[in-house]
């Protein structure tokens, strides 16, 4: 009996394995397609991007003309000085051999309209300057950027090319001795919006994105926490409790673009706050984060052992001391995880912001919560939106900063995970 | 004296149980015993408890004493644990959970609505199945009782009842050089000491424990064991166990439950001897449970 | 006792910050706005914001706000009334709507300055890898349309039957009819359907007619883009049309002429009753799909608002919407020389606009 028993086992075994066995492979095979694909994403995302991190400079010798800047010891008058003018001649000077109009137009057309903003800049620094020839590196414009890069073919036909064949030529000859080169784009990193891509930064839309995730921690953490905390611990279980949990977990599901019309209709029509202010949206993502941030804190809370609750009761803490001396301290790593991921998904967060005014076009930096400002995915979308082959490469290189940021969110919501966890 | 009457009632009772019926009558089980002392800290009297539906608790009526240790033992599921926490109402905290009768400590029937649960819980302190010291250091697991209920103004009040709450839990030889190391670094013994500590830091005039000693060796078992007989002194004790030999031991009366009765209360060493009831002969001599 | 702290804390900060706000926005209503708000037309939203740019580092104020909403989006705020909270300009893709004006003149605001800035081109491009063919607005009309005239010549409509170029037309190629293009949310739709379906549709004489006597018959012939896979929606971005069409040599998109401009050596533009779009063949309006741009000023705004005047110098300077200025660059077609000055003329009077007119 025991013979055919052990019998019948071995015969089942390799059925048994074989579907083990099968099972890893499914795994592994999950485990490969959800990696391939992040690593499409990242491949694609960074081979198009990698570039704007890269920016195309020509190298000038400025001289400070005193004739063209006219007064200079006047910082009024220094701002609206003819400085463009002193770029352009500096360009001329390297090839004298342009002289139709025509022709010095195309020339100067090589060089960013906003270098003469940097070299005003650099002068106002420093006004000694006058009457003085410096080398500078000033950032070229878009067209010879985007050809140094080799993102334009140089051989079709001329009429089809933004640069034209002296245009060419003169990029050539730069080339030849030197005077143009790829440097790292700082531009990029420290400036805001720009319609001319070479001058445009991601500096602005990060600034916009960080004063709204700041109202969104404050606002959204403390509000979540206690709510959660309430209705886990001192709320009795009764019909009422149900159906705000119901509406809780529904809330979370809410296409986000919802969240935006509530915050038209509150913040800015009802208590008239201004329009596209980090503000106005941090209080929308708050909206939007909050049914994340209690579901996450709740399932901590009940995750806490309840041997904790027995022995804080058993001492004699009264229920608000159990929940705060030992249950929140245990449930808290929990809870920024929850917090930080509702915040991860806010930071990624375009359609509410449409709403309240905040997909816009704003160069200057944001400096306050009531500035007017823009966010990182906003700022993804303009860009990609605009006809300009310079902006393909910084929307890229947009995502891969706020991706960067996302990445930095989700790492540290699990070192905070790992620091503050607590073994019992 | 009505307690002789009582035990004299129930002397008789013992008349109608035979040892050979079947005893799945609720009539056949009725206390019988000596439920009643004298002098008692906590009488209970008439206790039900009800899960919802469930009648988890028939109708039991105990007395603890002072200075004593009494055991309460019983089979899985039979109510002993579920009694034990009635006495410092740790039930309170499970929503559906309803008790009638009466339990009283020092005469104060602890039930009445003008009763507040924090100095109860501080007064009837309880010790649990698994050892669960605060994820603090060791000082703070034990100090945190007396700071939560202001009975320490200082720190030098507070290392004063800290060191004596260790030592009279047998734990400051082994911890008193790394206090500040966490309560959860300890082995298991030492934590269910430090957790005996940290409930009489409090000053408790009665401490409960549920199975202490479930989780633990038995050379831990035996250092609680001692330290159990150490704190009859200052204590009273109710102690739920599985272990009948533990119950021998430690304890001066036994109560014997039994799918939610009470079967049987006595003198330790005539439950364990010579048991009056069929049910609670046939848990201690192993023919059941 | 951690946590109770930490929670303390971010309470604390939370009070503060609501304090803080509160008191802000109080604040902000009541002081000026140092900046201009501009809001309205994603068409016009890459011309703006140039202007924009500029103004904010030259003219010593702070750069204007310029919020994409849409035409139709931001006439609403812009009329929603006078007032710091309210933008100060309205771009637009196309003429204010009487009943837009009316709305504005109901919210209180009553004086309102039209500028017209210049042209746009819609553009029916295709791979350079492709060759050119020469289309009518009709043969368009024909492609596209949900519904098309019987070809039997009766005066009725049927689904629309055909399937390649060649089906509608001998002389055009074979190739499956496949047009990528912008959805009904977007301007760009707009115009093409007023554009180009209107006006091919009414070169059937009895479709014509039917402007005139059953509107709604006509709108619905004319506006109603088929739906079973001719015409592919492509989402608002022009740029990912012209990754596409770079990919697919077979196909065309249907876009602004800025991005034609800016990806000249990718994709050409179809000739469209024999005309090429470019930009010369737009501004002498020989290029029949084109459309005017505007914006609308606030004119209760002008001395409130920091900046409001230098701004519409700045967009009407000769600089800027000029032959050679740098909005032409950027894609704009100029207006004639004799229409700039009258619209210039505009902008320094402040000449108001009266719903009558439109």
């Amino acid at each position: 009996m025991s013979e055919t028993n052990i019998d019948i086992v071995k015969q089942g075994l390799e059925k048994r394995y074989g579907a083990e066995k099968r099972f890893r492979i499914y795994g592994v095979c999950a485990i490969a397609a959800s990696l391939i694909f992040l690593a499409f994403l990242f491949i694609s995302i960074g081979t198009n991007a990698y570039t704007a991190f890269q920016q195309t400079f020509i190298r000038l010798s400025v001289y400070f003309d005193p004739e063209i800047l006219g007064d200079t010891t006047n910082k009024e008058s220094l701002a609206s000085a003819n400085f463009p003018a002193v770029v352009k001649q500096s360009l001329l000077k390297m090839f004298p051999e342009v002289q139709s109009r025509s022709e010095k137009k195309q020339l100067t057309s090589l060089i960013s309209s906003g270098a003469s903003y940097y070299v005003r800049d650099m002068f106002i620094e420093n006004p000694a300057l006058v009457g003085e020839t410096v080398q500078v590196w000033l950032p070229a414009d878009d067209d010879v950027d985007m050809l140094i890069k080799g993102h334009v073919e140089r051989g079709v036909e001329e009429g089809e090319r933004r640069l034209n064949n002296n245009q060419l030529g003169w990029i050539e000859k730069l080339e030849k001795d030197g005077n143009i080169e790829k440097r790292f784009n700082k531009i990029f990193f420290t400036t805001g919006d720009s319609r001319e891509p070479e001058l445009a930064g991601i500096f602005g839309a990060v600034s916009g994105s960080f004063f709204t995730m700041i109202v969104t921690l404050l606002f959204s953490f403390p509000i979540g926490v206690a709510a959660a905390i309430y209705l886990e611990e001192f709320a009795k279980k009764n019909r009422w409790t149900d159906i705000i949990e119901v509406n809780i977990n529904n809330l979370a599901a809410v296409p986000s673009i919802v969240f935006g019309l509530l915050g038209l209709a509150v913040f800015l029509n009802f208590f008239g706050m201004p329009r596209s202010a980090p503000l106005v949206g941090g209080l929308v993502m708050t909206l939007m984060t909050l049914p994340v941030i209690i579901i996450a804190s709740r399932a901590a809370l009940k995750s806490v052992p309840p041997s904790i609750r027995e022995a804080a009761l058993g001492v004699g803490a009264s229920q608000m001391q159990m929940v705060f001396h030992h249950v929140l301290p245990l449930a808290l790593p929990g809870m920024l995880t929850g917090a930080i991921i509702g915040m991860a998904r806010a930071l990624g967060e375009t359609a509410p912001l449409l709403m309240i005014g905040m997909v816009a076009f704003i160069v200057d930096v944001p400096s306050g919560f009531t500035d007017p400002a823009t966010a990182l995915p906003v700022q993804i979308f303009l860009w990609a939106d605009s006809p300009e082959r310079g902006f393909l490469e910084k929307t890229s290189a947009a995502i891969m900063v706020l991706l960067t940021f996302l990445i930095a969110m989700n790492a540290l919501a699990v070192i905070l995970r790992k620091k503050f966890e607590k073994r019992w | 004296m009505i307690i002789e009457k009582e035990r004299a009632e129930l002397e008789n009772k013992r008349e109608f149980i035979s040892k050979k019926e079947p005893l799945v009558s609720r009539e056949n089980r009725k206390t019988v015993g000596h439920p009643i002392v004298e002098n008692p800290r906590m009488t209970c009297r008439n206790v039900n408890v009800y899960y919802g539906d469930k009648h988890a608790i028939h109708d039991v009526t105990l007395d603890i004493g002072r200075n004593e240790v009494i055991a309460m033992i019983g089979p899985s599921g039979c109510g002993k644990s579920t009694f034990l926490r009635c006495l410092n109402r740790m039930n309170d905290t499970i929503d559906f959970c309803r008790i009638t009768g009466a339990i009283s400590l020092d005469g104060k029937n602890i039930y009445d609505k003008d009763v507040d649960v924090v100095p109860l819980r501080a007064q009837v302190g309880m010790v649990f199945q698994k050892p669960n010291p605060f994820p603090k250091s060791i000082y703070d697991n034990v100090a945190y009782g007396p700071k939560i209920h202001g009975l320490v103004q200082n720190r030098v009040e507070t290392d004063e009842i800290v060191e004596t709450s260790l030592k009279k839990a047998g734990l400051w030889e082994e911890v008193k050089d790394r206090l500040n190391q966490p309560g959860t670094s300890l082995s298991g013994g030492q934590q269910q000491r430090l957790c005996i500590a940290r409930t009489i830091a409090v000053g408790p005039e009665v401490i409960l424990m549920d199975e202490p000693c479930s989780a633990l060796d038995p050379i831990a078992t035996a250092r609680i064991e001692d330290l159990i007989d150490e704190l009859k002194e200052n204590f009273s004790i109710a102690i739920v166990t599985h272990s009948m030999q533990q119950a021998s031991r430690v304890s001066q009366r036994t109560a014997y439950f039994h799918l939610g009765d009470l079967i049987e209360v006595g003198s330790t060493d005539q439950v364990f001897l010579n048991p009056l009831h069929q049910l609670t002969e046939d848990y201690v001599t192993g023919r059941f449970g | 006792m951690k946590g109770k702290k930490i929670f303390a804390g971010l309470g604390v900060a939370a009070a503060l910050t609501f304090g803080a706000i509160t008191f802000n926005s109080n604040a902000i209503a009541d002081s000026a706005r140092d900046y201009i708000s501009v809001v309205g037309s994603s068409t016009v939203y890459p011309f703006a914001t140039v202007v924009a740019e500029q103004f904010g580092k030259t003219a010593g104020f702070k750069t204007p706000k310029i919020e994409s909403t849409g035409t139709g989006g931001g006439m609403k705020l812009f009329c929603g009334g006078v007032g710091v909270q309210h933008p100060d300009i309205a771009n637009a893709s196309r003429r204010m709507k009487k009943s837009e004006c009316e709305m504005c003149d109901k919210n209180g605001v009553k004086d309102i300055l039209e500028v017209k800035i210049g042209y746009d081109g819609i553009v029916l491009g295709a791979s350079k890898k492709s060759s050119a063919m020469n289309i009518t607005r009709k043969e368009l009309f024909l492609a596209l349309a949900a519904n098309v005239p019987e070809p039997g010549g009766a005066e009725s409509v049927v689904p629309n039957p055909y399937k390649t170029w060649k089906d509608i037309n001998p002389s055009l190629p074979a190739n499956k009819i496949e047009v990528l293009g912008p959805p009904p949310t977007s301007g760009t739709r707009d115009a093409f359907v007023e554009l180009v379906m209107e006006v091919g549709g009414s070169e059937f004489a009895w479709i014509k007619a039917l402007e005139k006597a059953d509107k709604d018959k006509f709108k619905s012939i004319c506006h109603t883009i088929r739906e079973d896979g001719a015409y592919i929606e492509a989402g608002e971005n022009d740029n990912l049309i012209v990754q596409k069409l770079d990919a697919n040599p077979s196909a065309f998109g249907i876009f602004g002429f800025s991005f034609l401009d800016q990806n000249g050596d990718k994709i050409q533009g179809t000739p469209v009753e024999g005309v090429v779009p470019t930009f010369e063949a737009i501004a002498d309006g020989k290029y029949s799909v084109s459309r005017p741009l505007y914006f609308y000023v606030k004119k209760a705004h002008v001395d409130v608002i920091p900046g409001m005047k230098e701004y519409l110098k700045e967009f009407a300077s000769e600089k800027a919407w000029g032959e050679d200025g740098y909005l032409s660059e950027k894609g704009l077609i100029p207006m004639p020389d004799d229409e700039r000055k009258s619209f210039s003329k505009d902008v320094q009077t402040l000449k108001n606009l009266s719903c009558g007119d439109l």
